[in-house]
């Protein structure tokens, strides 16, 4: 777009809305921030108190009295599985759509159609499933049944895979043919090439795939919320149980808020450049 | 270009070394196979499953799945008021926070894009909330909802503006849901709109400019209509994400005061788990599942082929 020569108010007019716009957005995160090093006399005071003494013990009811720990070691473990699994499974078929056009686009449309299926449509027959499969000795074995983490990794990897085959096709159309083309005149295998060249190639966009998938699933809470109620519960629920019927305990609840949304925003801030491609299932490049 | 001709040269010069003699066909439905065997058995099972509880009578209190009932349940939840009440509510929640954040969202964009310095700050500040879970902050936005340690209540205090109750009052809390969902979401429409405004080729803007055309002519006449794709698939995508509406429901209000704020995902949950009607609950989610592939069909299919085209060729 053009730039029209501007005059100084008009840019003064600017930065005033800009700044407006960002201390909503910053805000609520930076009070969650504040609150969790606040000492519980602070917490629940009318003003709000703006000046205290920082201290940990917030983080430290959070880790030692609700166990928040035993929910981040649940949610990584699930997410990690999860995302590796659509990484896996999605870049292949991916790789399969963009460069040998299986199913002409069909195939690739159906996908995304079960992208757009309403969750709890297939969480109700899912509890009825699970709670069924928890039973038999196999799932059991396989952690395949309600409050299992295998559940929750089934859903995550079911209701990533469509995303991520979407965004993984928009970057394998962005590597050459020329180069795979080449590497099979040489000689080599069509699963060596896509070894040794295609996925090094598309490393970068794997791995965007991988984080963008490793996010939702970390910040997922109907599935969990539902198919869990202790063993398995990940985050999102867990802080939930910060409800007690003293109210709800406003010091650890932002204390472990702000442990699971920290990393999260690491990684955002360094896919930025990804962030516009990822969102849109990579129908707008950025 | 190169890209259409070298089509072509793959399947004509065929290596030497063929490994395991495997056609390229063969080849490309292997790789897919996991992919749609996952999607396959664990998306098309349980909808089936679903299709088939709708038939049956099965109240979980009593055990297992009952009989076939025929179109009983459909009678039932066609008729049910809460039903239609939670398909209002969330209608209202997709209008007004979809509209609201493309329209925030649009202007924040245009804002950002004129900017001379700062562009960088400013989008990493903006993408904050979007790294965030709806459950985890949208409980913390209780706090800030509070009617006596709130944040939001005591500027408004300052600034001698009333101090409603936002989660407990019948007419306010569905806003309430909605703000923190604007707050949520719009940065997203304001971050792609503006890859659009920067992905705008020059020329014409300055051919515009030359004639002396006005800025509002331009907006009209060039800027948005090339934006349209862009904006609408954005549309497209926040409106199929606001009719799932659960997290922000769960945490803030639990569907209360009353039902005022329960959405259709809501009502289903309540139905099938609390309730335990999985009969109506799966009835419910045939209708909803219905809806969203129509919509689909007709609004995302499209558009994201029209994308997708046309990165290939570009």
């Amino acid at each position: 777009m053009l730039q029209r020569p501007t005059s100084f108010a008009t840019e003064v007019l600017r930065y005033g809305l800009i700044v407006l716009v960002l201390a909503f957005i910053v805000f609520p995160i930076l009070w969650m921030v504040v609150t969790s090093f606040k000492p519980p006399q602070d917490v629940m005071v009318s003003p709000p108190r703006f000046l205290f003494t920082p201290t940990l013990d917030n983080y430290v009811h959070a880790i030692w009295e609700k166990n928040f720990l035993f929910y981040i070691k649940n949610t990584l473990f699930i997410s990690v599985t999860s995302t590796v699994l659509v990484v896996v499974a999605g870049a292949l078929a991916a790789y399969s759509f963009a460069r040998y056009n299986v199913g002409d686009g069909h195939i690739l449309f159906f996908i995304l159609s079960t992208k757009m299926f309403p969750a709890i449509a297939v969480i109700l027959p899912y509890f009825l499933i699970f709670r069924d499969t928890g039973k038999t000795a196999v799932g059991r074995f396989l952690g395949v049944g309600l409050d299992q983490p295998g559940a929750l990794i089934i859903s995550y990897t079911m209701f990533n895979l469509p995303f991520a085959i979407w965004l993984l096709v928009s970057f394998f159309q962005d590597i050459p043919r020329e180069l795979e083309h080449s590497a099979r005149l040489d000689g080599l295998s069509r699963m060596k090439v896509l070894r040794k060249v295609v996925f090094p190639l598309a490393a970068p966009g794997i791995a965007v795939t991988g984080v963008f998938t490793l996010i939702f699933c970390w910040n997922e809470f109907l599935f969990a919320y539902i198919l869990t109620r202790k063993t398995a519960s990940t985050i999102t629920v867990g802080v939930e149980s910060f409800f007690t019927l003293q109210g709800i305990l406003w010091g650890p609840v932002a204390a472990a808020a702000t442990i699971s949304v920290l990393p999260m925003m690491a990684f955002v801030l360094l896919m930025q450049r990804y962030m516009v491609r990822g969102l849109t299932f990579g129908a707008v490049r950025g | 270009m190169s890209q259409s001709m070298s089509i072509p040269a793959s399947q004509t010069r065929r290596p030497a070394t063929m490994s395991a003699g495997m056609s390229d066909r063969w080849f490309s439905i292997l790789l897919i196979t996991p992919a749609m065997v996952v999607i396959l058995v664990f998306a098309l099972l349980p909808l089936a499953y679903a299709l088939d509880v709708s038939f049956r009578f099965a109240d979980l209190t009593r055990g297992r799945l009952g009989d076939f009932v025929g179109l009983d349940n459909y009678r039932i939840v066609l008729a049910d008021e809460a039903f239609w009440k939670s398909v209002g509510v969330t209608l209202q929640f997709t209008v007004s926070a979809v509209v609201l954040e493309m329209v925030l969202g649009i202007a924040i964009a245009f804002l950002i894009n004129g900017a001379t310095a700062g562009k960088g700050i400013i989008r990493s500040l903006m993408v904050l909330p979007l790294a965030t879970s709806a459950a985890v902050t949208g409980l913390f936005w209780r706090y800030l909802y509070d009617t006596q340690f709130g944040l939001i209540n005591y500027f408004l205090g300052l600034l001698h503006l009333p101090q409603p109750n936002w989660l407990g009052d019948y007419t306010i809390a569905l806003w309430s849901v909605v703000l923190f969902d604007v707050w949520q979401w719009t940065p997203f429409v304001a971050l792609i709109a503006l890859a659009g405004l920067q992905a705008l080729p020059k020329e014409p803007f300055e051919a515009a400019e030359l004639d002396g055309a006005s800025t509002f002519r331009v907006l009209r006449t060039l800027t948005f209509p090339m934006l349209k794709p862009v904006l609408f698939l954005v549309l497209v995508l926040r409106t199929i994400d606001s009719v799932r509406l659960y997290d922000a429901v769960a945490v803030l209000t639990r569907g209360g005061p009353g039902t005022t704020t329960e959405s259709m995902t809501f009502y289903l949950y309540r139905t099938g788990l609390k309730l335990f009607r999985m009969d109506y609950a799966s009835t419910m989610a045939v209708f909803f599942l219905y809806a969203m592939l129509v919509a689909s069909l007709f609004a995302l299919a499209p558009l994201l082929k029209q994308f997708s085209t046309r990165a290939s060729e570009g």
